[in-house]
């Protein structure tokens, strides 16, 4: 009898500690699980800020380069064409003194011609206008001019740098061809020349 | 040993046996709080290394960004200034070229 229960009471301890140990074990297993779940979770969110910094860090990069080499263009554009404007007015700045020089008569001549034709009639009307221009030139002009042409003198240069304007006799038509109409015609075949001697583009 | 005995004798052993597993039970959540713990303990550490990287990444880019745009104002006042030479040297060059095409001569 005593035999018996002996044999029980340690059947029932043996069962409890067995039971006790499946508990731990299966507690430190859910443990590691755990933690390796853990692991590679937070591998994934590392991974994921750093990605998104990259991605941060290439905007910066573009943001802080393009608005810096934008602002150099510009610069580089506003000394271009701060040149190429002061080229110009050097050149509006000859024009407007052509009556001094030696060219005058042959320029007022093609001048002149060139409006002439432009406008097509046998009578036309010549409006001439130039900065110290003397008299004589535009004298000389009357011979090489078709018959029925008429010259009129402006005291003033006209469209401020001197030049001529030619119309028909009722002023219907008419040929602007003072040198301010012609800069505005050549502009791009201007700028294009001025660009390509000073900068060799 | 008489019957009675043996009957508290079994209960006491019940008794034991559930106090062995009761313990078994505790030790296990304080295996698992354990395991949260240091898991909370490990995320908290790595994001803010992750952190601490992107924090350097962002500075090392944008410091490198600045030297490249500083570089490129240096090459632009070299440029400016060679802009400066090619006019004082080629300008009256391109305004005689240019009254020659008004003037069409």
């Amino acid at each position: 009898m005593a035999e018996s229960l002996e044999r029980l009471h340690n059947r029932i301890l043996s069962d409890a500690r067995l039971k006790a140990a499946g508990i731990v074990e299966q507690a430190e297993e859910k443990s590691k699980q755990i933690l390796e779940e853990s692991r590679a979770q937070v591998q994934r969110d590392a991974n994921d800020i750093l990605s998104r910094a990259s991605l941060e860090a290439e905007n910066i990069r573009r943001s802080v380069l393009s608005s810096r080499i934008r602002a150099n263009r510009l610069r580089i554009l506003e000394e271009k064409n701060k040149i190429v404007q002061s080229v110009l007015k050097s050149v509006e700045q000859r024009l407007s003194d052509i009556a001094r020089t030696d060219k005058f008569e042959s320029t007022l001549k093609r001048l002149v011609l060139e409006a002439v034709e432009a406008v097509g009639t046998d009578n036309a009307v010549v409006k001439i206008g130039f900065r110290n221009a003397e008299k004589k030139s535009l004298q000389s002009l009357g011979q090489s001019l078709p018959k029925g042409t008429k010259l009129l003198a402006d005291e003033t240069a006209i469209d401020e740098l001197g030049g001529v304007i030619a119309s028909d006799p009722e002023g219907k038509m008419s040929f602007n061809n003072s040198f301010k109409a012609r800069i505005e015609r050549l502009d791009n075949q201007l700028l294009t020349t001025i660009s390509s001697t000073i900068f060799g583009e | 040993m008489s019957g009675i005995e043996a009957v508290r004798k079994i209960v006491e052993t019940e008794g034991q046996a559930k106090r062995i597993v009761e313990d078994a039970k505790l030790m296990a959540e304080e295996i698992l709080a354990r395991a949260s713990e240091e898991a909370q303990k490990f995320r908290h550490t790595s994001t803010a290394e992750a952190e601490q990287r992107k924090v350097q990444m962002l500075r090392a880019t944008r410091e490198k960004a600045e030297a490249d745009a500083r570089s490129s104002d240096v090459e632009t006042d070299s440029l400016l200034e060679n802009y400066k030479k090619l006019f004082e040297d080629r300008k009256d060059v391109a305004a005689k070229k240019a009254v020659e095409l008004v003037l069409g001569g």
